[in-house]
């Protein structure tokens, strides 16, 4: 049940939403941010910030963002281009960094 | 007003010291202050710990002001209500807090790995140590830090801070506040006057915090510098010590602007961390603490509710967790003298409500 990341933010990366995450679990892929859904604790901080109102909960996200449900998931689960191993858990996207590369439906 | 203001915790220890209880709870959030009111109504003398200065967890850090309605018996209660009311229903048995300390070590008396049977023994940041005969973890999702300015490490202690301690001690400073929330805003407040000159950087144009307080700021003679971040810190020798003198701040548009500053306070908001609970030996699964349906961690004698546990099923609301506290505690009574029944008998009994406690 956590909060994920639509359309609205590729080639926006605001980052305003990475400040406010008291988890810190929102990564930046290249052209867009990306929510691990398995960090996330549903507590909301970091919807009201967005400028391009991109982040919702999974459970009330618009019919045109409904893929980007799976596709944060796919974000951490799922080998992306140039790596060798899903990026999983890794408790922390400060720890990690820029990642660099985004999913196949972001990447386009 | 915050929980603590409105209903003071009863018994502080100075940090430092030592604290003999029963049983220790480990996070002051809604699981942990209603597991101290568990502990308290089966008898058992119990000490409270949180790495915040103030009890509720998650719950006084990120939504004080949130309504929650799906809390038992209540239709809607404020998230500092809930706190309040959860401190006071506790306050009845008394139980000792050390709020601002962080649990940091677990030992048995000896100062080894414990083993069923052994008196744990659970140390903090502050040097306070607990001797205790059971721990219930509600540590939620961990610790509290302030998120950390990027390049400032060098400068902490020497001019960089990341929390006010004492408003005084920024008199005729030249102060730059880096941040744009609540935090922010509100001392940015407070210091107008008192410090020499207060900026305050922010990387985007619009606030966060709450609109009449940047109302009350912009009013007054605060240095506003938006859409920008702070780039690097400066400092030099100054009587033989080093300290911070400038902030270069870089602006949107790639320019570059230096502000005098005594000091810098950043706040970027918290991250959470279980860190030190990862050294004690539980058997712990992506950051959550696997317990059964006993509320039992992999070590005796430690027990686990809330936010911070995982089993199959879990369901992660305060609802719940004040379920598994009750069950943790009351588990963990008989774990500390086998001849106690698990039920605890009814509050409802006693007229008071006061349990074990009338007879302890």
């Amino acid at each position: 049940m956590p909060y994920v990341i639509g359309a609205e933010c590729i080639d926006v990366n605001d980052m305003s939403c990475v400040e406010e995450c008291p988890v810190d679990c929102i990564y930046e892929g290249d052209r867009k941010l990306y929510i691990n859904p398995k960090e996330c604790i549903d507590c909301g901080a970091c919807e009201p910030v967005c400028p391009v109102e991109a982040i919702t909960q999974d459970r009330r996200v618009s019919d045109d963002n409904e893929p980007h449900v799976a596709d944060n998931r796919r974000f951490f689960v799922e080998i992306l281009p140039g790596r060798d191993a899903p990026l999983g858990s890794p408790g922390g996207a400060s720890k990690v960094g820029k990642v660099g590369v985004d999913t196949e439906l972001v990447a386009g | 007003m915050t929980a603590t203001e409105t209903l003071p915790p009863q018994t502080a220890v100075a940090s430092g010291g030592a604290v003999e209880v029963d049983l220790l709870v480990v996070g002051a959030g809604p699981a942990g202050l209603y597991a101290a009111y568990y502990a308290g109504f089966r008898g058992l003398r119990t000490a409270i710990v949180d790495s915040l200065p103030e009890p509720g967890g998650q719950v006084t850090a990120l939504y004080p002001e949130k309504m929650v309605y799906d809390v038992a018996g209540f239709p809607g209660i404020k998230g500092r209500d809930l706190v309040a009311g959860l401190v006071e229903q506790a306050a009845r048995f008394d139980p000792v807090y050390l709020l601002g300390e962080r649990a940091e070590h677990l030992t048995n008396e000896a100062g080894h790995r414990p083993r069923a049977g052994d008196r744990l023994v659970v140390t903090t940041d502050k040097g306070t140590r607990v001797s205790t005969g059971a721990v219930v973890i509600t540590g939620g999702i961990g610790t509290f830090t302030p998120r950390p300015l990027p390049g400032g490490a060098e400068w902490e202690g020497r001019g960089l801070t990341y929390v006010v301690k004492e408003l005084a001690a920024h008199a005729g400073q030249d102060v730059v506040i880096v941040g744009g929330g609540d935090s922010a805003v509100d001392w940015a407040l407070a210091l107008d006057g008192l410090a020499a000159s207060v900026t305050l950087v922010h990387r985007r144009r619009h606030f966060r915090a709450h609109a009449a307080s940047v109302a009350d700021m912009e009013k007054g003679a605060t240095v506003l510098v938006t859409d920008a971040q702070v780039d690097s810190l400066e400092g030099g020798l100054m009587d033989g010590v080093k300290r911070l003198h400038t902030v270069h701040v870089k602006h949107k548009d790639g320019a570059v602007t230096s502000h005098r500053a005594n000091s810098v306070i950043a706040a970027l908001g918290f991250t959470a961390d279980i860190g030190p609970l990862e050294t004690w030996g539980i058997d712990i699964v992506d950051r959550k603490i696997m317990v059964d349906t006993a509320m039992r961690t992999s070590v005796a004698g430690v027990y686990s509710a809330g936010d911070i546990t995982e089993y199959a099923g879990k369901v992660r609301l305060i609802a719940v967790g004040f379920g598994e506290a009750a069950t943790a505690v009351n588990n963990a009574a008989t774990y500390l003298d086998p001849d106690q029944p698990l039920f605890p008998g009814h509050s409802s009994d006693d007229p008071a409500g006061i349990g074990a406690a009338a007879t302890a």
